[in-house]
This record gives structure tokens, sequence and C-alpha cells, in this order.
């Protein structure tokens, strides 16, 4: 059981390596990074407490809104998907990921506290 | 002619209302006439003034001091070319002894040229004064035309009163009726006030010169006034209810309305009252009772009847139909002839004597006191478990008993008399009937209270041990006293009957008796603010801090593995421009977070915004050119 799982993971990291062009790559890269500090602010909450809790739900939506955003950059640059956003340029999708940044961030700081 | 109709209704009417008739609660009392005498004695200023004076003054029946002076002032401070000035002369001088206003044709032309329907009510009003106080002949029938054409235009309370002034005024052969029935209109525009005022919103003077103007009208035609028994009480109340008085025209319509209403053809409001306490006892055993009118002047013509006295607490009837005896000018009767128990009692007062009378049927409360006696004294010790018989003592009241009674834990104290009406033998059972214990040393008092049981013989019984809590266990000398109270008791009690000596038991630590002080400053609050949160130990934020802030390295690490370079960079103004904005848009953020508040963020972002997008876009054109260009 566990030998097939491995030979997935495997193949499937292989695979990865080799067919995603390094755009993306780097993408995937910004968005592991997003998810370890989402992770890392979750595990504080839960290992010392919720105080203050407005800061920690600020922090925490805002690696997720970032996650999304990012997966949305991801989606609509890959070249495998130009037939899904005819109208939507990489450059365009790059301004969308910006704006939305700019009104995601206003919101986060001012929940910060 | 209309004096059978009206007395047959104003009967009619009495046996209607007796049961809710209403009673003036306010009238001129003779130190208010005093007062309103003086208020209107002012020295003469104006002819307005002097009007007020003067005329007021003879209403209530009062001379001026000085009629020649007054005299004089008037004819030098007339204007014969004024209406006003003219009316006020010639009003005023009318009051006045033989007082004459010369007057010219000029004079009578003018004033006869102001009757007509283009002058103001007022005016008429005036000039129909000055015309008949001067002795001059006028046409009714023109002023009546003049007056009813005046009163559609001029629609207001004030005017139409002023119309009925100078109604009545005018020859009883003209014909009235249009004017007469301004009354009835005027006093459905009156505003009732809780039942007990009924007054104009224009104010005090605006109802007086109503009452004035309607009465006098209604004596002039010789037809009674359309106001029922209970509104004329309440105007009553309404006009005399103010004792100072702001203005002499408030003065002279309050004086105008008094003289009216002590003196006319049709309603005479009646006020009864008591003269001083409405008591009755042995000493004093006769009820006094002043009728007057609202000027505080003795109604000669009354008699008086209490058809019914009933006692408040048996509802049994005392009295019925018992006429009082007059007496200069008081009206008595000897209440304690009927033998009444000591108490309160509900009379029912009819004065009769003239059909005129209004607000004649009045309820008083009459209370009947009497002198309370202690009779049946009786003071022992008795034994809880009750094998050693009491020791009881007699005390005869208003004597002490002779040595101390001692009582202690095993023992109760029991106390027992009676109290009887010293004049007529019936027992009673008054409101308060208190035992007191007294520590001569310490200051301690406790109270209880002494029942009656069902043959009205006062019990008290004190068990030492049970109410040791109340004298704080202090053992001692109590004073013991007897307190005997009610409102019907002309001699309310306070006996110290007996010492006596208390034991209790187990007594505590000599603890110093707070004497139970309540109007010492209390123990001061701390005010206790809000806790802040414990926080986390410091070293524990800062290896979070640095946990969450690691990731980043690791991107920075892995962009570095996968080839990540700035060598695309096309020096370009607006790729420059667009990067120094998006810097800026993020220094503004954390500026937000430190310094600023939404609206100044939103403001900077605004312009800061706009020049990254107009960059960023030129920008990321100029790169997707060059994109497509390389595919």
């Amino acid at each position: 059981m566990s030998n097939s799982v491995l030979s997935v993971i495997s193949r499937f990291l292989s695979e990865y390596s080799t067919s995603t062009p390094s755009k993306l790559k780097l993408v995937d890269a910004y968005l592991l990074y997003i998810l370890l500090t989402g992770a890392m602010q979750f595990l504080y909450c839960l290992l010392v407490g919720t105080f203050p809790f407005n800061s920690f739900l600020s922090g925490f939506i805002s690696c997720v809104g970032c996650f999304i955003l990012a997966v949305c950059l991801r989606i609509q640059v890959n070249p495998n998907n130009k037939g899904e956003f005819l109208g939507i340029s990489p450059e365009r999708a790059f301004a969308d990921f910006l704006f939305a940044h700019t009104v995601l961030h206003l919101v986060v700081i001012n929940f910060i506290g | 002619m209309a004096q059978p109709a009206g007395l047959i209704s104003l009967f009619l009417l009495a046996l209607v209302l007796r049961a809710q008739a209403l009673t003036p609660s306010h009238h001129l009392s003779s130190a208010d006439v005093t007062r309103l005498k003086a208020f209107l004695n002012q020295p003469l200023e104006d002819l307005e003034s002097a009007y007020y004076t003067i005329v007021g003054l003879s209403k209530l029946g009062v001379r001026v001091s000085d009629e020649k002076a007054a005299c004089q002032f008037l004819k030098s401070h007339h204007d014969p070319t004024s209406i006003d000035s003219l009316f006020f002369a010639a009003e005023a001088s009318q009051a006045l002894s033989d007082c004459e206003i010369p007057v010219s044709n000029e004079t009578r032309d003018l004033l006869l040229a102001v009757v007509s329907e283009d002058s103001s009510v007022s005016q008429i009003h005036h000039a129909v004064g000055a015309l008949g106080s001067l002795g001059l002949p006028l046409a009714s029938q023109e002023v009546v035309s003049a007056l009813a054409a005046r009163i559609t235009k001029e629609d207001n309370v004030l005017a139409i009163i002023v119309a009925l002034q100078t109604a009545s005024r005018l020859s009883q052969q003209a014909d009235l009726s249009r004017i007469l029935e301004e009354i009835e209109d005027l006093a459905a525009r009156l505003d009732d006030l809780g039942g007990v005022y009924l007054q104009f919103e224009e104010g005090l003077e605006a109802t007086a010169l109503f009452v004035t103007a309607a009465y006098g009208l209604s004596d002039h035609v010789g037809l009674e006034p359309p106001l029922k028994e209970d509104q004329v009480v309440q105007l009553v109340n309404s006009v005399f209810s103010k004792k100072a008085w702001s203005s002499l025209a408030e003065a002279f319509s309050v004086a105008s309305a008094a003289a009216v209403l002590s003196d006319n053809r049709f309603h005479i409001p009646v006020i009864v009252g008591t003269q001083g306490p409405a008591t009755v006892s042995h000493r004093q055993p006769t009820l006094k009772i002043q009728v007057t009118n609202v000027l505080s002047r003795p109604l000669s013509s009354a008699s008086v009847v209490v058809e019914s006295a009933r006692s408040v607490s048996s509802k049994n009837v005392v009295l019925k139909q018992a006429s009082f005896t007059l007496r200069e000018e008081v009206f008595e009767l000897n209440f304690l002839d009927s033998k009444p128990a000591s108490g309160y009692y509900d009379f029912a007062v009819a004065v009769a004597g003239d059909t005129r009378f209004v607000g004649s049927s009045v309820e008083l409360k009459v209370k009947v006191s009497t002198e309370v006696g202690i009779t049946n004294v009786d003071l022992s010790i008795v034994d809880k478990d009750q094998s050693i018989g009491p020791k009881s003592t007699k005390v005869e009241y208003p004597s002490k008993a002779k040595g101390s009674l001692i009582a202690d834990s095993h023992q109760n104290l029991a106390l027992s008399f009676q109290l009887v009406d010293e004049n007529t033998g019936v027992e009673l059972t008054p409101h308060q009937t208190f035992v007191r214990l007294h520590n001569q040393k310490t200051d301690q008092e406790v109270v209880f209270v002494a029942e009656p049981d069902s043959k009205n013989v006062y019990r008290f019984e004190l068990d030492t041990a049970e109410r040791k809590s109340e004298f704080n266990s202090m053992s001692g000398t109590y004073a013991l006293h007897l307190i005997i109270g009610d409102a019907t008791l002309e001699n309310p009690i306070l006996w110290n009957m007996a010492d006596i000596v208390l034991k209790f038991p187990d007594e505590d630590a000599p603890s110093v008796v707070q004497s139970k002080n309540l109007y010492v400053a209390k123990p001061e609050i701390q005010h206790l603010f809000r806790e802040p949160e414990k926080k986390p130990a410091t070293v524990v934020s800062n290896a979070f801090t640095a946990l969450v802030l690691a990731p980043f390295l690791l991107l920075i690490i892995l962009w570095y593995k996968l080839g990540a370079n700035i060598s695309n960079f096309s020096i370009t103004p607006s790729a420059l421009l667009f990067h120094l904005g998006h810097a800026a848009m993020l220094g503004l953020m954390y500026v937000y977070w430190t310094h600023l508040n939404m609206f100044q963020t939103l403001k900077y972002l605004a312009i800061v915004g706009s020049l990254t997008f107009l960059a960023g876009n030129r920008m990321l054109a100029q790169k997707a050119v060059k994109r497509i260009g390389s595919q």
C-alpha cells in the first residue's frame, strides 16, 4: 500500500519538475511560502491562545486571501489554460492580482489593530 | 319673567348634580381682597391706569382716597380727540362722586362717528361707553348692527367679550339677541383643565372679563346665562386661583369678576368653610361654619343644614337633617349632642336660602376627638415553665411602679392594659400603642407593639431569651415606657411605667455597642480597573515571530534555486515609476497601521494608486508587446 503511494508521489514530483514551466514553479514556491506562514500562525493560535483575536484573524485571513489570489494568478497565467481565458492576457491577470492585493491589504491592515 | 324658569331649572339641576356637585376650591379670602385693593390703589400716572384704579376700587366698594385730586387728574389728562382717552376719563368720572368731564359738540360727533362697521369692536366699545358715561344719547340699533358686523370679521375671544360688554350699555329696547347668543359660543371655547378649572387659553384676564361681560349682559337683558352650575364653579376656580396679579388690567378684571359674581340676578357662588380646623371635642363641642360669597362677605340670607353625618369607619349615619344656628355671621352646630364616637365623619352640608346659590352642596370631613384613659394595667413577671406563680404589679397612670422588676432568661415580662374613652367609657383602639424599653446607660432603645385581643384588652409579652438579639444581649436596667397616640386623641400619652432589669444569658465579651449610626461615612469603594489580558511570555512571542517569518527565507531560497532573476528588467520610466509607486503603496500600508485612519489612507492611496496604475498599465502593455513580438 505505502509502496504505491510512494511511487505515485515520486512520479508526480518528476512529472512536475519536467513539464511545469518555470514561471508557474515560481508561483508555486510563493504558494508554499504563503501556506507555511498561515500554518505557523494557526499553530501559534492553537498552542498559545487567541489573544489578540482580531490580529490572528487578520493575519490568517491575509494568508488565505493571498493564497487564493495567487492560485487565481497561476490558473490564468498557465499557457495550458489559454483557451479558457481568451480575453485575459497574463499581464492583465497580473494587474488584477495586484489590484485585488491592494484591497486585501487595506482590509487586513485595518483589522490588524 | 325668566326667573321662574331659571328657578325650576336650577332646582332640577341641583337635584341631579347633588351626587357629584363641584364646590369652589378657590376664592378671595379677606386677606386676598385687602391685597387686591392695595394693588389697585396705585398712584395715578396715566389715564388708563387711573381708570383701572378708580373703577376697580369702586367695584370692590372702596373709594379713592382723594376724589377731588383724581377728578382733577382726569380733567387735565384726557384728550378730547382720542376715543380711548375719552372712554377711560368718562368711565372713571362716573365712578367718582361729583365729577364731570366737560363735553363739546365736536367730541360728541367724534364719538358718534366711531359707531360704524369700519371701526374695531374695541373702538365701538369705548365710544359707546364714553357716550353712556357722559350722558350723551346714542342709537342702540345702529350699535347692534355695527357690532354684529364686526363680530363676524373679528372672530377672536377678546373681541367678542368686548362686544358683550358694549351690548350691556345699550338700551333694553334694542334687539340684543344676536349678541346674547355669543355667550354660549364663547362658553364652548373654554378649556376644561382636569374638571377643576375652566379658562380661555388667552389667559386669566380674558376669562375674568368673560365672566364680567356675560353676567353683565344677562342681568341687563334679564335672561339667565347658559352656564351650568359646574361651569360656574370651574370659572370661579380659574379666576380666583391667582392671588398675585401681574398687571393693573389683570387685577381690574379679577375685581370686576368678583363684583359681578357676588351680586347678579342668576348665579351666586357660595363658599362654605369651617372657622378653624374641622375638629370637635368635649372642650370645643360646636362645629363652626362660615358661608360667604367669592369676596368673603358673609351671606345673610343663607341657612345651613347638615343633610347627613356618616361615620367613616362604621358607615353609620349619626345625624340627619340638622340645621345650624346663626350666631354673629357664623353657623354653629353642637355635634356632641348626638353623642358620636371618636373618629372621622363625612358631613353632607347644604346651603339654602336663595335660588341663585351655586356650589351649595358641600362635603366636609369632621374629626371628633376625645381623651384616652388607661385602666387595668397589669405588669407581671411570668416564669416560663410556670412553676412559680406570676409576680404581678398593678400600676396606676400616671404614677410609676415602685421598685424595679427583674426578669432573666427563664422569665417573660407580660403587660396588659385597657384603653377607654374618658368621656364615653367606650373601649378605644388607637393607631399607636407602643412599648418602649430604653437602656439609660447605653442609650439603646427597643420598641414593640402591643396588640389588642378580641375583648379589646391590650397585651404584650417579652420573652427575654427570644428577643436578646434586639437588645444586643445587654443586660441592665431598662426604663419601660408606654406610648399611646392617634389623630383623634387630644391627649397622647408617653408614660414611664416602670424600670425593668433584664438579665440575658451568655453575655458576649463587652462589645462596644455601636450606636447604629447610619450617617457615618461608609468605607470607600476602590474602583477595580479592567485587568489587561494575560499576555504570553515574550520568549514565546519572539519564537513564533521567527517561525512565521521563516517561510520567507525559504521562498527566497526556492526562487533563487528556480532561477528567478531580474535580467529582463527594462529600465523604462514607466517601469521605474511603477515599482516606486508599488513600494510607496506598501509603505503606505505600514503608515496606515501605525498612524493614519481609513479616510486619510484612502486619500493617499487614491493618489499613489492612480499613479502606479497608469505606470503599471504602460509597463505591462510594453511587456505584452514584447512577448507577442517574440512568439
